[in-house]
């Protein structure tokens, strides 16, 4: 049987963040896992391209960010995309109490455009820096920064200012 | 003062250099409108990772675990070890019991390491109930969210009100953060949760608490953190229930 390598077992850990990073960027339970999967595969076939050391996450998250690119446009080719509608439906079992606003919450993050979602995943998300956000999506700092703003500024329109 | 939302929203994260941080701290200090700016988009972002918490807390499926370890790669030969070898906690645990974990496990090591900064420690037992004590109480009785120095060893996080009326309020420190909330007997630890994950891409920021802080803030809040101007009149009152 084939032992795993050091990166098997840092993917095996990772999991758990990447599934939370594309149910962010995909808006839905099915996606995501897929997208995960899909990516998982692609690392394994160019793990060369890891340097030692670096991070498997932020990498990962590059992989696949780039595969639902990818997915999102061959889906608009066959003309499938989902209605936004759509979208928030399979996340998870609306559940009273607490996950209700969770569920409001993965649904205005779904309607944002995908610049936008995927700045606003890998940042206020996953926590990471602007810079790291920015070297995973090939933009410029300053890009990231206007992104997130615009991201946010749609988001707290969607959900509204949080009261009592 | 030329403070635009962007600036502001990276102060929220983190982002900033040292000299615009201080420029934005200047403005806010005289500014609730501004504080309030940065409250909301730290509440903000508090709310997205609150959202997506339950993910982390689901069971990894079986075939995604098998294709991080290459197993599609001999199918058969090994669906017996895929089945016996799993790394994954079998299922998140709940923050009361992971508070009283990661406290029994923290408490020694955290308690004297920054004994060496503080000379009191920070959290002492009484009686099985862990309080903040020393630097942590002050903080905790005496600093605000809205202005405190960005380079205090303790930050404080978010603060609020649970449904019996009681203040909580979350607490970053070097290599940990937590959950306290107001009694009588003093700022009780309900949740403590180390963020040194050994290299790991997550900002030690104060927007950033840790998950099992989140859950833990998410279980006890009663409608949305304090905003800069409650939270004054709440430390204005001593952090006792019924004084708002």
């Amino acid at each position: 049987m084939p032992t795993d390598t050091r990166l098997n077992k840092e993917l095996v850990q990772a999991l758990p963040r990447l599934r939370r990073f594309a149910r962010a960027l995909t808006g839905n339970a099915h996606d995501a896992d897929d997208l995960v999967q899909t990516g998982l595969e692609k690392a394994l076939a160019k793990s060369g391209q890891l340097r030692d050391g670096a991070a498997v996450c932020s990498w990962m998250f590059g992989i696949l960010r780039n595969a639902w690119i990818d997915e999102a446009r061959s889906r608009s080719r066959r003309n499938r995309m989902f209605a936004p509608e759509e979208l928030g439906e399979s996340v998870a079992d609306p559940a009273a109490g607490g996950q209700t606003e969770a569920l409001a919450v993965q649904a205005a993050l779904a309607r944002l455009p995908q610049e936008q979602r995927e700045a606003v995943a890998l940042v206020l998300i996953e926590g990471l820096s602007y810079a790291e956000a920015a070297q995973i999506t090939g933009v410029p700092v300053g890009t990231v920064t206007s992104r997130l703003a615009r991201g946010r500024e749609a988001l707290q329109g969607l959900l509204g200012p949080r009261g009592e | 003062m030329d403070i635009n939302d962007e600036t502001l929203m990276a102060y929220a994260d983190g982002e900033l250099d040292a000299a615009t941080r201080a420029r934005v701290e200047a403005a806010l200090a005289g500014d609730a409108a501004l504080a309030q700016r940065v409250a909301a988009h730290r509440a903000l972002a508090q709310q997205l990772r609150g959202s997506f918490a339950g993910v982390l807390a689901e069971p990894v499926p079986q075939r995604l675990l098998d294709a991080a370890r290459n197993h599609h790669d001999a199918p058969g030969a090994d669906t017996h070890s895929a089945k016996v070898i799993e790394l994954r906690p079998r299922t998140a645990p709940r923050w009361r019991e992971w508070g009283a974990l990661a406290a029994g496990l923290l408490l020694g090591a955290l308690g004297l390491q920054l004994a060496k900064q503080s000379q009191a420690p920070l959290i002492t037992t009484h009686d099985g109930i862990a309080l903040a004590s020393g630097g942590l109480a002050h903080a905790l009785d005496t600093q605000l969210a809205a202005n405190q120095p960005a380079a205090a060893t303790i930050h404080l996080g978010i603060s609020f009100r649970t449904h019996d009326g009681h203040y909580c309020r979350t607490f970053t420190l070097p290599a940990a953060a937590g959950l306290t909330c107001r009694s009588d007997e003093g700022w009780r630890l309900s949740v403590l949760s180390s963020t040194d994950n050994g290299g790991g891409t997550y900002r030690q920021a104060a927007s950033s608490l840790p998950p099992a802080v989140l859950q833990a803030v998410q279980d006890s809040i009663a409608g949305a953190p304090l905003d800069a101007a409650a939270e004054a009149r709440a430390q204005a009152g001593g952090w006792l229930p019924g004084v708002h």
